[in-house]
């Protein structure tokens, strides 16, 4: 039988699932952002309908308890998605420097003349 | 064309008497307003400065690149990289620019450490400068004074070098730059005078926080 937790965090990962094939539809995520995100939904379903897969798996990769693999990877994960998303952050600074860059010295090419 | 760039960010007090001090020693000023929130771009343009404004703050590698290409747009030879803070000597300029004509290079660093004249903060010269330079030296870069901002470059370092970083990591982007891309670039004493502390330890990390994100940015 279903405990409530499983069901909430089912309804909550087919919220989830609908959200990214929008976002694909929309045009803001890329074949391979879909395929990631997919793909991630559906192993944390199969992980909280049938907790005992992630044992297996722990103990195929020598962690003791399913918990600790699935927070591990957890950490793994959110540490990528944090240095990645730091690095787009970078990229957009330096995108607005540039527009800034190129108003200013239009600015100050238009007072010269 | 001897063209001196300014970045200043809140620089109302100072920026006026280092416009009309650097005169007598470059054809042309170019203050670079990084977005201040003081009057520094009135005080600026006042003194007769060529003022260009940044709408939203960027950083002091952001302002010194947004000077460049304004320079070269202007036909400049040389550019001049002078604080607006009245933290550096404007008698270090010609000798400066004497050493690197006659040096024949492209770059010339000013440095803090080839003679005594600079009254160095205790922290600053017994831990963080040692740290920086042990860093500066991983990233490539064998300057005595790295992060020194009196720097003059010519025509041709103007031409081949972008600034990327928009912070402070540009002080140690520009020599790394240079050396990759067989710029000569020599050292040369000035006198730096501290009104305030500057960069801290907190700086320090941000710049290396730059400097290993910078790597990965397309």
């Amino acid at each position: 039988m279903l405990i409530l937790f499983q069901i909430l965090f089912t309804m909550f990962v087919l919220f989830a699932i609908v959200n990214v094939i929008k976002r694909k539809q929309e045009g803001l995520l890329g074949p391979k952002g879909l395929f990631f995100w997919l793909i991630f939904w559906l192993l944390a379903i199969v992980a909280v309908l049938w907790p005992n897969s992630t044992t297996i798996l722990a103990n195929y990769l020598g962690i003791g308890r399913g918990t600790d693999f699935v927070i591990y990877v957890a950490l793994v994960i959110i540490f990528y998605l944090l240095f990645k998303l730091h690095i787009k952050l970078e990229s957009v600074g330096r995108d607005i420097t540039k527009v800034v860059r190129r108003e200013a010295v239009g600015e100050g090419v238009r007072n010269k003349e | 064309m001897f063209v001196a760039v300014v970045p200043a960010y809140n620089e109302e007090k100072t920026i006026g008497s280092v416009v009309q001090s650097l005169f007598a020693h470059v054809d042309k000023v170019i203050v670079v307003d990084d977005c201040s929130c003081d009057n520094t771009y009135k005080q600026a343009l006042t003194s007769g400065a060529i003022v260009l404004q940044h709408k939203i703050n960027r950083g002091q590698g952001a302002a010194l690149q947004t000077g460049h290409d304004y320079a070269l747009q202007i036909g400049a030879d040389y550019v001049l990289h002078f604080d607006g803070d009245n933290q550096f000597c404007v008698e270090d300029i010609k000798p400066a620019l004497k050493k690197l004509k006659d040096s024949g290079v492209d770059i010339l660093f000013g440095s803090r450490f080839l003679d005594n004249r600079t009254q160095l903060p205790w922290f600053k010269k017994y831990i963080l400068f040692p740290v920086a330079k042990i860093f500066n030296k991983i990233c490539g870069v064998d300057l005595e004074d790295t992060h020194n901002g009196f720097r003059i470059l010519n025509k041709k370092a103007l031409e081949q070098i972008t600034i990327e970083q928009d912070r402070m990591a540009h002080a140690t982007e520009i020599p790394a730059k240079a050396k990759k891309l067989g710029l000569q670039y020599v050292e040369f004493p000035v006198k730096v005078v501290y009104h305030k502390f500057g960069q801290g330890l907190g700086g320090g990390f941000k710049v290396a926080r730059d400097l290993v994100f910078g790597k990965f940015v397309k």
